[in-house]
């Protein structure tokens, strides 16, 4: 157990240093990028990151100085603004983002699991279809859609809630919905038809024919086996939702990460936006690592074939 | 005569599926006595699992029992509502399948899942289903069966894993169990140590066997009475003895044909008749056996010749009183008077 | 007991009990084929992306408008409108509609053709209102309270006599009077040329990767899945974008940068396909004829393989389309005068209020595109992937 979580942390670590490499030198090819000299730029900002990166200095020791950086969790300063720091800006918008995202995270999980679980109880019968079709369209239709049709229709057109900031809390519904849309029926999608294959393996005849309860072996058989997949893909949907809510941010107007991602694309701030970026992948690399070891709780196999590969 | 522990009677059990109705099952009936071991034998595909499956209502939600009986013990399997057969299953009958690397839940703990069927048809304390879970290891040979009980089944070999099964299917001392090839996944050596088990279990236990198999060395050698299946229909019925002597059915000679001395004890599957088993989703209407027997008749092809005889019964036309004797492959020594079996 | 004739009891021949088992069977394809055809959304999906595709590239040929011809005049037109006519006393009419959001009244003929902006008199700045003069009669436009009425000399309010679908631009136009059609249909070149071309790049970074890796096996294919791994748990969007930065933002980049950073899967399905098909005897039996090891990959590996790439590759358009639709939604995607369907929506976000129509030609489009996709993969999945027959 202990070397698939050193195994699991060696692989995250060399990840995010691959992450942070390739993003360091695709920022250094942007002409007119952070790390060019010849440019116009405010002089103090100029001079903040020459004192954080050594601009005159070979391209690895800046590399260096930005790996040395990133190790010490400090990602710069900002490029377009004087005296700004990224880790300020993350700061600055992490509340807001991290309230939004587990909120979505509660309901894909309190949505998409019974969802699926319902529709495939009732395998191709009404609730089954009605789901599925509902949870096509979830899937289909980019976020984006979801956050400006929705904010029309009830912000706009019916008022129900407001059309932008978080001072109600019905302001989180909109966005909230948006953001999970996709997740919810994704994720019912999968326990459908993770159950469904479970439903067809041979250990679920055998809880039956030892005379278990239906609801025994629907819950202790089925379920904690169908759910397996259902979580490992949790990882990646805690961090899509708590860091992948640009546009989302962008549309209402709330003064998350996402939105300072946007805001810096559109003014290339760029040491903003490799900042930000590598902090997007870190959540998602903590994430993937917190899911790995509650998979590794739940199924039994895990231990053994990873720890003696 | 005593009477049966059970007793299927016509039981037919098709599959809707894409392609149509698959009928797997076309009106099987037979009858299992109290301590014996009963063996069903065929081809793949012929329904042997499924009629096993029908008895305790385990089908997927594509297959359907459409009609026929099974009295066990005087209560009738097919109309036994929901919740009253499932205090049947796993407790008055058990059952153990094919594949053991696949039969068990590879996330709970192989004493849980011994336990929790015991918990479910005895009143008992944890700590007596779990004594009692020992005491099942032990008797399928388990070694170290205290410590194993928190073992998962990826860390049991699949000999290992088919005691638990057994362990499982023995915890409420069954009166039938049903053993669905329970040794065809194993390797050689350890299918005879499952098999022994299994023989000796049931000496020990008194209690009454069904006995898939693939294997003809294991149907003679441990089973009292045969039932040959082919394409969802019984062939042949009777006493391993009588059948292995004078096979009555053309099927059942083309299995035993193969097989050079049956008093040799080595291993030895069913090799394949040229030919290929029926479509099931499009039955022949006469003997399914048509196409594949050299001593088909006009009438085979389009009539499905009833079961003649009794005690030794053979679902074949050249069987029938009106049939040319001629016919009769003489290949087979087999006595005129046994051949017949009494006249309707 | 005779009721058997005795002729039943003849011999049958050979030849009729061989016609006892035929049974017809089909191959692969014809049932593969016959499931898809079964599959109701996935036809419908089929049906709809070939007029998607025709639409696309013969739509804007039928169009006298390009989409980048503006219109200030006639901007923010929308697709049907409530038509008042007005009779000028001389024996003529004239018929138009107003636009309420922007206070402007157009000319319209009897069939919906868009004419062009009616002229009024000054602007009366401080009671809200501007008056018409036709031959006659002078009708008052009052905007002084929402929503703008139409007052007649008397000062009763005019009510509109009908209505009409827009026969010039049938969509409407957008804030530059561009005509939206024909800039959805450009939209829907972009789209759908990314996501065909992105989906090509990636099915053969894909293919040749995973096919290296499973081919060769052993400590290589370790490797090149370790790398896979390390991308494979990389935010792409996030790529993505870090690539439109560099890049900066245009058509070939979205493209380039889409197309290098999702073949992932692809390789993975490849190399899973191979590793499993190489263990099987065929191929085994090609080797020992002595088959190269090209051939083998592409006469017997590939083919076999196909049904799961098929079923990704269909899975990878969507995505494809909604990666540049988001991009573009968020600036990053096509340039200006351009048009895809995510520039078209966050154009259309702008003008929301007063001009719902913008919005939804664009999220519809886009909407329908990603179902039709996703029902055809779903659809193909179940066809082709056995594993996911039940
Ligand atoms: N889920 C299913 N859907 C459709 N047809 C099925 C299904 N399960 C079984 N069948 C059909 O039922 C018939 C009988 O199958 P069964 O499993 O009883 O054969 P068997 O005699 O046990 O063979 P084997 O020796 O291979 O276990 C087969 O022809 C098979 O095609
Ligand atoms: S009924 Fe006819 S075809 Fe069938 S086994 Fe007997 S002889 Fe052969
Ligand atoms: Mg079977």
């Amino acid at each position: 157990m202990p070397l698939y979580i050193l195994q699991r942390l060696g692989m995250m670590l060399l990840t995010l240093w691959a992450i942070v490499t390739l993003t360091f030198f695709l920022m250094h090819a942007v002409p007119g990028g952070p790390f060019v000299s010849e440019r116009m730029l405010a002089p103090e900002i100029e001079a903040a990151l020459n004192a954080k990166y050594g601009l005159d200095q070979p391209i690895w020791v800046q590399y260096l100085s930005y790996l040395r950086g990133i190790v010490t969790l400090d990602l710069g300063p900002s490029f377009k603004y004087p005296g700004v720091s990224i880790n300020t800006m993350i700061a600055d918008g992490l509340p807001v983002t991290l309230r939004t995202g587990l909120l979505a995270v509660i309901a894909v999980v309190a949505l998409g699991v019974p969802l699926g679980i319902v529709a495939a109880l009732n395998r191709n019968r009404w609730p089954d279809t009605t789901v599925m079709l509902i949870a096509t369209i979830g899937v289909a239709i980019p976020s984006y859609v979801i956050a400006t049709v929705t904010l029309y229709i009830f912000a706009l057109r019916l008022g129900w809630v407001p059309t932008f900031g978080l001072d109600d809390w019905r302001g989180y519904i909109l966005p909230v919905f948006a953001l999970s849309g996709f997740w919810i029926s994704f994720v019912a999608r999968l326990t459908r038809s993770s159950l469904l294959e479970t439903f067809e393996q041979d250990y679920m005849t055998t809880a039956r024919a030892k005379g278990l309860r239906p609801g025994q072996v629907l819950f202790k058989h089925g379920l904690r086996n169908s759910l397996i997949p259902v979580i490992t893909i949790l990882g990646p949907v805690v961090a899509n939702l708590i860091t992948g809510s640009f546009v989302i941010e962008q549309i209402f107007a709330l003064p998350g990460i996402g939105r300072q991602f946007v805001l810096s694309i559109t003014n290339r701030d760029y040491t903003a936006i490799m900042g930000i970026t590598i902090f997007y992948a870190a959540a998602l690399m903590v994430m993937i690592l917190i899911v790995d070891l509650l998979y590794a709780v739940l199924d039994p196999r895990i231990k053994l074939t990873e720890a003696s590969a | 005569m005593t009477e049966p522990i059970l007793s299927v009677r016509d039981l037919k059990t098709s599959f809707f599926t894409q392609r149509g109705e698959v009928q797997a099952v076309r009106g099987v009936s037979f009858d299992v006595y109290p301590g014996e071991i009963l063996g069903i034998v065929g081809e793949s595909g012929s329904g042997k699992s499924i009629t096993c499956m029908s008895i305790l209502r385990l089908l997927k939600p594509a297959g359907r029992i459409k009609s026929g009986s099974a009295i066990f013990d005087g209560q009738d399997l097919m109309t036994l509502s929901e919740a009253d057969l499932s205090d049947v299953r796993g407790n008055r009958i058990g059952m153990i399948f094919q594949d053991p690397m696949t039969s068990l839940n590879p996330t709970l703990s192989v004493g849980e899942q011994v336990i929790e069927t015991i918990l479910r048809h005895r009143k008992a304390t944890r700590a007596e289903a779990r004594a009692r879970a020992v005491e099942l290891f032990e008797l399928v040979r388990i070694p170290s069966a205290a410590e194993r009980l928190k073992s998962y089944p990826h860390e049991f070999s699949g000999g290992m894993r088919q005691r638990v099964m057994i362990a499982i299917a023995l915890a409420c001392d069954p009166k039938l169990l049903i053993a669905d090839e329970p040794t065809t996944a194993l390797d050689v050596t350890i299918q005879r140590q499952i098999l022994g088990l299994l023989r000796d279990l049931q000496q020990r236990l008194g209690m009454a066997v069904i006995l898939i198999t693939h294997d003809l060395g294991v149907i003679a050698e441990v089973t009292d009475r045969i039932v040959v299946m082919y394409g969802g229909l019984v062939m042949e019925t009777g006493p391993v003895r009588d059948l292995f002597a004078t096979p009555k059915h053309p099927y059942t000679r083309g299995l035993l044909a193969s097989v050079p001395d049956l008093r040799d004890d080595t291993h030895r599957r069913l090799t394949p008749i040229p030919g290929s088993p029926p479509d099931m989703a499009h039955p022949p209407s006469g003997c399914p056996f048509t196409p594949r027997c050299p001593h088909a008749m006009r009438i085979c092809a389009t009539d499905l010749p009833p079961i003649f005889g009794i005690g030794q019964g053979a679902r074949c036309w050249l069987h029938h009183p009106e049939a040319p004797p001629s016919l009769l492959p003489s290949r087979e020594k087999v006595p005129e008077g046994r051949m017949r079996g009494p006249s309707p | 007991m005779s009721d058997i004739a005795p002729e039943m009891w003849d011999k049958l021949s050979p030849s009729d009990s061989a016609a006892v088992t035929s049974a017809p069977s089909l191959t692969y394809w014809q049932d593969a084929r016959r499931r898809l055809f079964a599959n109701k959304p996935a036809v419908v999906s089929i049906i709809f992306i070939v007029l998607l595709i025709l639409a696309a590239i013969f739509g804007p040929l039928f169009s006298p408008f390009t989409y980048a011809d503006q219109n200030l005049r006639l901007a923010n037109i929308p697709p049907a409108f409530e038509t008042y006519s007005v009779a000028d006393g001389q024996g003529g009419t004239t018929r138009f509609f107003l636009n309420a959001s922007n206070f402007n009244l157009y000319e319209v003929d009897a069939e919906g053709h868009v004419l062009g902006l009616l002229r009024g008199e000054r602007k009366d700045m401080l009671k809200k209102s501007q008056a018409f003069i036709f031959g006659d009669t002078t009708i008052t436009l009052d905007y002084s309270k929402l929503p703008a009425r139409l007052l007649a000399e008397d000062g009763a309010t005019i009510s509109p006599s009908g209505w009409s679908w827009n026969r010039t631009y049938i969509f409407g136009t957008d804030q530059l009077g561009r005509d939206v059609l024909v800039r959805q249909l450009y939209g829907a070149r972009i789209s759908l040329t990314v996501a065909f071309v992105a989906t090509l790049v990636n099915f053969f970074i894909g293919i040749f990767y995973g096919g290296i890796a499973g081919y060769i096996g052993g400590k290589t294919d370790a490797v090149m899945m370790r790398v896979v791994e390390i991308i494979a748990t990389i935010p792409l969007t996030l790529y993505v974008v870090l690539l439109m930065v560099v890049f900066d933002s245009g058509l070939y980049s979205i493209i380039i940068a889409i197309g290098s950073v999702f073949w992932v899967d692809m390789a993975r399905i490849v190399r899973g396909q191979i590793l499993s098909l190489k263990s099987q005897d065929y191929v085994a039996a090609a080797r020992t004829m002595g088959a190269g090891t090209g051939r083998i990959l592409t006469r017997h590996l590939l083919p076999n393989s196909i049904g799961p790439i098929i079923v990704t590759l269909t899975m990878l358009i969507p995505s494809a389309i909604f990666i540049e639709s988001f991009m573009s939604f968020i600036g990053l995607g096509v340039t200006p005068p351009l048009a895809s369907w995510g520039t078209l929506t966050s154009d259309a976000v702008e003008t929301m209020r007063a001009y719902p129509h913008q919005l939804f030609f664009p999220a519809a489009a886009i909407s329908l595109t990603m179902f039709a996709f996703n029902f055809l993969g779903d659809g193909l999945r179940d066809a082709l992937d056995p594993r996911f027959r039940r």
